[in-house]
């Protein structure tokens, strides 16, 4: 099989003068076999992992939450409904659904950004870098999942372009580039991203009345196979239950504090992610398997992660003891299962490019995020959620920090250095 | 706690170089390197602490109709503001040569060059349209100065770090100095919005 594999490859490789063809061709090989050409001389690293392997365990981190999420887009839109409220009934329905809503979002993300991508690698001559591998497998988990496609485009285009392709392509990026397409929407486009509106897929307005809208490919594609097979189909004509808010936790909190959320959501429902929100980041149980996975497999340095969660921890507590808004007020163990807290601590900021190098300014950029991204969502009134922009802002710090660790570090050594040499 | 307020708004907040891109020549000039920027914002962090609350009595008690001459001298306000920030210049200039006479080397032209940074004479003008009384202009200036510092001291940093990145020829130096300033000001604008007064009035 792996033969087969490697002989099918040989033969369609196209001649080096050929340089999208063999772009494209050097991608896909490298991304089945690892390349067999080694260090020679004085580099030597002790793993074997190259760059796209590294990735690809990120992506692997992520698949559990795709999964979730692709079911979760289903079960929010026939909850709203008041359809299939229990959370295995009409299970097909509900990835099928999933399915419409994320595959587009999925091909959109990688077309253009694969595309820009690959663009830049033939123009400069090299083989295509494989980082947008995993921007590409971030993006669509941090999208609404009604985003408009033009707009995903954009914002992904412009995180490609001037985020990565101007610093000089993967690994030389100062700030995460999944985060700047979504930052992009979020200054740009502010009613496609946030609000109580958007984190239910198929309506223009969560107001209990509304109607929900199919698009043409549910109504004339899929549910006339679906009624020849037998099965329930879409019901064009539900609207939404009365009652119905989509508020987030998050919203809910801002407003009435923890006894708000308790009301509408239950705690074991945010632990599994039965909620509203972005695609990929509301199951906190799956996101802590990806934190482990990464963690088990060196991936992701858990100096980031564990300092992230202490400085949010400690905000959060601090919260608490001044405590003047009900938002303050929420305990502060419950910050954690609300919103994208964790999802960031495992995906976002753990990116080796864009955070600090060194263990210490690891462990201080870690501990910042935590800190300001829980000031940035609680004392915020502007932005409901604030590690997008928390991570951003300590982006543009990490080089510093970097840049003071190395400098106390040499000062430290010249210091032993002189007591030994006069010593 | 107003002093607080102030200071927290003006150096984070609302930045003088990331919000309102003031002081723009001076930070894309010098910001090649951490320890030439480090200098020159301690700098900035001085001459705006210093000049706001002189320019802030000259103001009150010279220019204003109920000041000691008695009629209204606003017309003067800019040269003197100027005339002002001009001899602290000279001052800090003094200082610098005197004691890091290799800082005064690197920093060159842009030292005597803070005279026309508009962050200063901004911030002073700022004091005006805001009407603050003595210890807010104190924190604007402290504050505005500080967040200034930090700016420059990440991008230089940002700056020194790129200079091993294959950045396409054309965008060399300068066009990346304004893409990341760009990019910069975005991940500031995490913090627009948190009004520090709002919340300490709530308590």
């Amino acid at each position: 099989m792996k033969q087969a594999l490697l002989n099918l490859f040989r033969k369609i490789e196209p001649s080096k003068e050929k340089k999208l063809l063999h772009t494209a061709y050097d991608a896909f090989f490298t991304f089945a076999f690892a390349p067999n050409e080694t260090t020679h001389g004085g580099v030597h690293i002790r793993d074997g992992m190259d760059l796209k392997r590294t990735m690809v365990h990120v992506v692997l981190a992520l698949q559990l939450c795709y999964v979730f999420g692709t079911w979760n887009i289903g079960h929010q839109h026939f909850v709203a409904l008041g359809e299939h409220t229990a959370p295995l009934a009409g299970l097909h329905l509900k990835i099928l659904y999933g399915l419409v809503k994320l595959i587009p979002i999925f091909i959109v993300a990688h077309v253009v950004g694969l595309g820009i991508e690959f663009f830049y690698a033939a123009r400069k001559g090299h083989s295509v870098e494989e980082g947008f591998l995993v921007s590409g497998a971030l993006i669509p988990l941090i999208m609404p999942p009604d985003i408009p496609l033009w707009i995903l485009g954009i914002s992904v285009a412009f995180a490609v372009i001037i985020g990565k392709e101007a610093f000089g392509g993967t690994g030389m990026n100062i700030w995460n580039i999944a985060l700047l397409s979504r930052v992009f929407i979020f200054f740009a486009y502010p009613t496609t991203i946030s609000g109580d509106d958007v984190w239910v897929a198929g309506f223009s307005s969560t107001t209990p009345g509304s109607v929900v809208e199919y698009g043409w490919f549910v109504t004339s594609v899929l549910n006339p196979i679906l009624a020849t097979i037998g099965s329930a189909t879409f019901n064009v004509q539900s609207a939404i239950v009365d009652g119905y808010t989509g508020a987030t936790p998050l919203s809910l909190a801002s407003q009435g504090g923890w006894e708000n959320v308790t009301a509408t959501y239950s705690s074991s429902a945010m632990l599994w992610g039965a909620i509203p929100g972005s695609v990929g980041e509301t199951s906190k149980v799956l996101v802590v398997l990806g934190i482990i996975f990464l963690i088990v497999t060196k991936i992701a340095d858990w100096r980031i992660i564990v300092s992230f969660l202490v400085g949010a921890a400690v905000t959060g507590m601090l919260m608490n003891l001044w405590g003047v808004t009900v938002f303050m007020q929420v305990p502060w163990y419950n910050q954690f299962i609300m919103g994208s807290l964790l999802f960031a601590a495992a995906f976002m900021a753990t990116d080796p490019v864009t955070a600090s190098a060194t263990p210490t300014g690891k462990l201080i950029y870690g501990f910042m995020i935590g800190f300001i991204g829980m000031v940035v969502r609680v004392l915020n009134p502007a932005y409901p959620e604030g590690w997008m922009l928390a991570i951003l802002f300590m982006n543009t710090f990490s080089a510093l920090i970097d840049h003071y660790v190395l400098e106390a570090n040499m000062k430290r050594r010249m210091k032993r250095a002189v007591v030994t040499a006069t010593a | 706690m107003e002093f607080i307020n102030i200071f927290i708004k003006a150096a984070f907040v609302e930045n003088l170089v990331l919000a309102y891109f003031l002081g723009m020549c001076s930070y894309l000039a010098v910001s090649k390197t951490v320890k030439t920027a480090f200098g020159l914002g301690l700098a900035v962090i001085f001459v705006l602490g210093v000049t706001m609350p002189i320019n802030w009595l000259i103001n009150t008690f010279l220019l204003s109709e109920s000041g000691v001459f008695g009629i209204d001298l606003t017309f003067l306000r800019f040269i003197l503001f100027i005339a002002v920030i001009a001899s602290m210049v000279q001052l800090v200039e003094m200082i610098v040569e005197k004691f890091s006479p290799s800082l005064y080397n690197a920093l060159g032209i842009f030292l005597p060059l803070i005279t026309v940074n508009c962050a200063i004479l901004g911030g002073s003008l700022f004091m005006v349209s805001r009407e603050y009384n003595f210890s807010d202009s104190l924190a604007f200036g402290l504050g505005g100065g500080f967040g200034w510092f930090l700016a420059i001291i990440a991008i230089a940093a940002i700056r020194e770090k790129i200079k091993y990145s294959n950045v396409p020829a054309p965008l060399r130096g300068l066009g990346m100095a304004f893409i990341l300033t760009g990019l910069m000001g975005l991940a500031f604008l995490s913090l627009t919005g948190i009004d520090p007064a709002a919340l300490t009035a709530a308590k």
